[in-house]
């Protein structure tokens, strides 16, 4: 990946500087020409940290350290700074890790930066601020989450049920519970024990000058060495046949997402054949897979459907690639069939686990993956198209323990056989025991488990006719029988998701 | 052994000049070649630091704002999804399959004024990228089975954008807003009209013979090209591409007389959420109504305002509150969200906005910070051309608008033009009761 203009340094960097010791780890990508520059500070810390009972404490902390002030200046202060040079703060909370990223021009990086480092590093902790953030994590949980955002309360419901007493079961924004019971006085202490040398890391890209580094590093020796905030995982809950989630609320279409924990993640070269398979059965917003050309293309129930080998949150618009900065160490397979007329929600069910047995039973022919590799290689390119989301992607890499991920993609790729990925597939992949999460209209819920655990017929209709070889496999998927486990299945209603 | 096409990392554009304050000099730094075929389509191409990468971009000036006809809201959108069911050179699959093969990021999307095809690909894809556009582009051709069955994607769009009550809030303060303009209609097009879609193949052909034609598309190339072959490949795929004769008539609206207020009541868990839309001026680059509407809705509603310090910051009354105009071709709605937090607060919420609009008319925005606001326009717009899909993105809209991308080097020229009387000017024309229309949403006392 390296470019002539473009310097990368990836190290543990120790400084002594001012007297102080910098054990903070910084990650570089520098331009010459790029009129750019992204800071980005990550805390190895995330959810799976959250005190038991204090679930969001993490995703509070953050929140409130982007969404407050510094010592000097109120959070209405900061923001009148940030707003001529239009630069922005942001933070993403995720299970593992948390990561604030600053953008801004090279006219104002030194300022710009000295207002974000003081506000990661001295925040206010104002209580008024405490208050409003708070009271946006709550609302999200209780009302956006539950009430306005089916596909996503599906994919949330999907991971807690996955994870069910696991550090990753909760959201990345905590429990309603868990965020009311919070104080400022847990934020502070929560940050005093997290935000220190042992836990922070910088990157840096775009066009800084090269003595910025030392600056910041200079910055982050200056804060307490503290202990890594480590969090040993158990073994994910084992999936036992298929395990159904009806969630209840009000709904006019019905969003589905089904997955089951995998072993493999980017530092695994396994993890890079079943890319292959997987862009095969299901590449996000693409025509490619063949889930979206089932369920859409040939049957129109539905706007899309796709299939990921890890964590793939947000992605409803636009052309969204693979997420930065959410990585974990357990990963996990999933499907997402966006919301259809409840009539075809349960042949939809159906017809994804049809096209999961084929693609487990029979793997891709040699052309099929011919075809499905060139594209990975040609469009995990178009995924680091800014020096922001290159970053973004190398410091996953580190997190990983792996070699910068585009370039590992095609390094990968360009030796493997069909064989391996089918390899693969058989492996980690099986349509018989795997999670299901369906979100449903409120009082519809026991008649549509009822439906799927007793496997009722679910024919489908068309407004045209079709061709014989759908009609043949939908006479198929129509009866096709789903080994619902009902001890571990249930009809839940949405405002018991997410509250403790 | 197997051979990868030639794409090669992007790498950022060359120093990005931002022209001071009052500076003449364009806001868009890069060169912008324009070159129109005989048959009246537009090639725009604008040359950018991506080894290797190219940007594609077909703009039909065609959206729902021209859906003139009853029952057919929803139309343009429609359409945009038959546009990948194929040709008789290229069916829909070997379209996928040629797309699959040159890692291309390829899709589309429609809104009031326009319908933009897009792909990102390699820069040596170029011919195959515009053999494919030309073709579809001349020589859709698509069974009745196949658009009856893309007519249930498009009711999964809706189905999906749906579980949101912005977009029902967005439908119903439109709806009651205008009159007989297209614009009383969202993009996405009345549930009622979705429903019958099935039933409108002879007018998905009607609707690609008015509007698939050369006059009324401009390609956009961003990235790495060789103008010579660009023109050359444009002169040998488009050519034959013949003009249309279709003229469209939009309804013009009479003046809002009367304020209109609408409550909705909402199923699902929410909080309440307040709408207001104030009919607006359309989009110029030579009158500054607009650009001075811009401005305005940064002293009003930006995250510097003083309404947002008290309502968001200090009261947390509401969770945010936003107000602005989005360009149009057509005079649009200028359109202000806030979501409240307590349901008794709403008239107090909605007092408090009237009292900032009330301020904006009467009370001029200070030197220092027109200043700032201008500074924050310009170094937004800057930040945004960071890669050439980025930028093909922004041209887009402004082609959208006018058919010109020069537009956007004279909008923001204007920017720097407008003084505090102007601002004071748009806020006492358009921010009056009767121009207004507010939507309320709450939940259903019976819900969960």
């Amino acid at each position: 990946m390296k470019s002539p203009r473009m310097f990368i340094i990836a190290a543990l960097a120790v400084l002594v500087a001012g007297g102080a010791f910098s054990a903070v780890k910084i990650t570089e990508l520098r331009s010459e020409t790029s009129p750019l520059v992204t800071v980005r500070i990550i805390l190895r810390a995330g959810s799976i940290n959250d005190p038991k009972g204090k679930e969001g404490l993490n995703a509070l902390t953050a929140s409130l350290i982007e969404q407050g002030g510094t010592q000097q200046l109120s959070y209405a202060d900061v923001v009148a700074k940030l707003y001529p040079w239009a630069a922005n703060i942001t933070s993403r909370a995720d299970q593992e890790i948390t990561s604030f990223t600053g953008n801004v021009h090279r006219d104002h990086l030194r300022d710009f930066y000295r207002l974000f480092a003081d506000l990661v590093l001295s925040p206010r902790f104002d209580s008024s601020d405490f208050a409003r953030v708070k009271d946006l994590g709550i609302n999200y949980l209780q009302n956006n989450l539950r009430g306005t955002d089916d596909e996503g309360l599906g994919k949330q419901a999907l991971n807690a049920f996955m994870f069910e007493g696991h550090p990753y079961g909760t959201t990345e924004f905590g429990t309603v519970q868990g965020l009311t019971s919070i104080t400022l006085d847990d934020v502070k202490a929560y940050y005093r024990k997290m935000y220190t040398q042992a836990n922070l890391w910088v990157g840096l890209a775009g066009g800084y000058p090269a003595d910025f580094a030392s600056t910041v590093l200079a910055d982050f020796g200056r804060i307490p060495e503290g202990t890594a905030a480590a969090v040993t995982l158990p073994a994910p809950p084992p999936v036992e046949g298929m395990e159904l989630m009806v969630v209840q609320k009000p709904a006019r279409a019905y969003a589905v997402s089904m997955g089951y924990p995998i072993s493999v993640t980017r530092k695994d070269r396994e993890y890079y054949a079943l890319m292959v398979a997987n862009s095969y059965f299901g590449e996000h917003r693409t025509f490619n897979g063949v889930l979206m050309n089932s369920l859409r293309g040939d049957r129109g129930m539905n706007y899309g459907d796709y299939s990921y080998i890890e964590k793939f949150t947000g992605g409803t618009a636009g052309n969204a690639f693979p997420n930065l900065n959410t990585p974990l160490r357990q990963q996990y397979f999933s499907i997402w069939l966006r919301p259809m007329p409840p009539e075809q929600a349960h042949f939809a069910i159906r017809n994804a686990i049809f096209e999961l047995r084929r693609l487990v039973s029979d793997g891709l022919t040699e052309q099929q993956f011919e075809e499905t590799r060139k594209f990975v290689v040609n469009y995990s390119k178009l995924w680091a198209a800014t020096m922001d989301r290159r970053l973004g992607y190398l410091m996953d890499s580190e997190f990983y323990g792996t070699d910068y991920y585009i370039d590992r993609i095609e390094k990968e790729l360009k030796t493997l056989t069909v064989a391996d990925v089918n390899a693969a597939v058989k492996k980690y992949l099986n349509a018989e025991n795997l999670k299901i999460a369906v979100v449903v209209d409120e009082g519809k819920g026991q008649e549509f488990f009822d439906a799927v655990a007793n496997n009722a017929p679910s024919p489908i209709t068309y407004e045209a006719p079709r061709p014989q070889k759908i009609l043949d496999e939908d006479a198929i998927i129509k009866t096709l029988p789903l080994n619902i486990n009902r001890a571990k299945s249930r009809v839940v209603p949405a405002r018991d998701l997410f509250e403790k | 052994m197997f051979r990868y096409a030639s794409l090669i990392l992007i790498t950022l554009a060359a120093a990005l000049q931002l022209p001071a304050q009052g500076d003449a000099a364009k806001v868009f730094p890069y060169t912008i070649n324009q070159v129109t075929l005989d048959n009246g389509l537009k090639i725009v191409s604008i040359p950018f630091d991506s080894p290797g990468i190219i940007a594609y971009y077909t703009v039909v000036r065609t959206g729902s704002r021209n859906e003139v006809e009853p029952g057919k809201s929803g139309f343009a959108h429609f359409f945009e999804h038959m546009m990948f069911r194929g040709t008789d050179k290229y069916s829909k699959d070997d379209f996928n399959k040629l797309l699959k093969s040159i890692g291309a990021d390829n899709n589309a999307n429609t809104s009031d004024d326009r319908t933009v095809y897009h792909t990102l690909a390699s820069a040596d894809a170029l011919e195959t990228i515009m053999d494919m556009e030309s073709d579809r582009f001349m020589n859709l051709k698509y069974s009745e089975e196949d658009f009856k069955t893309e007519a249930g994607a498009i009711l999964g769009e809706y189905n999906k954008n749906y579980s949101s009550p912005f977009m029902t809030i967005f439908e119903k303060l439109r709806e009651a807003a205008y009159e007989g303009h297209t614009y009383k209609h969202t993009t996405m097009g009345f549930l009622r009209d979705i429903k019958d879609m099935p039933q409108q193949y002879q007018y998905s052909l009607e609707f690609f013979d008015r509007w698939y034609r050369p006059e009324n598309c401009v390609v956009l190339v961003v990235g790495d090209f060789d103008q010579a072959k660009l023109v050359a490949l444009a002169k040998q795929y488009y050519g034959p591409w013949k003009r249309g004769t279709y003229t469209l008539d939009v309804p013009v609206d009479p003046p809002q007389t009367e304020e209109k207020l609408i409550n909705l009541p909402w199923k699902a868990k929410t909080l309440p959420i307040v709408s207001i839309g104030y009919h607006g001026p359309a989009f110029s680059d030579e009158t500054r109504d607009m650009p001075a509407m811009d401005l305005l809705s940064q002293v009003v509603f930006s995250e510097t305002s003083e309404l947002f310090r008290k309502l968001v910051i200090e009261e947390q009354l509401v969770e945010f509150v936003q107000g602005s105009e989005g360009d149009s071709r057509d005079p649009g709605l200028f359109t202000i969200f806030t979501r409240v937090k307590d349901p008794k607060n709403i008239e107090l919420v909605r007092s408090e906005i009237e009292k900032a609009i009330t301020e904006a008319k009467e009370k001029p925005v200070s030197a220092e910070r027109l200043q700032a606001i201008k500074s924050h326009l310009k170094y937004q717009f800057a930040m945004g051309l960071d890669n050439p899909d980025a930028v093909a993105a922004n041209i887009s809209h402004y082609i959208q608008l006018t058919g010109d991308p020069e537009s956007v080097n004279r909008v923001y020229r204007l920017y720097d033009q407008i003084t505090p009387d102007d601002i004071m000017s748009v806020a006492k024309k358009y921010f009056n009761a009767t121009n207004r229309t507010t939507v309320i949403l709450t939940q259903e006392e019976s819900s969960q």
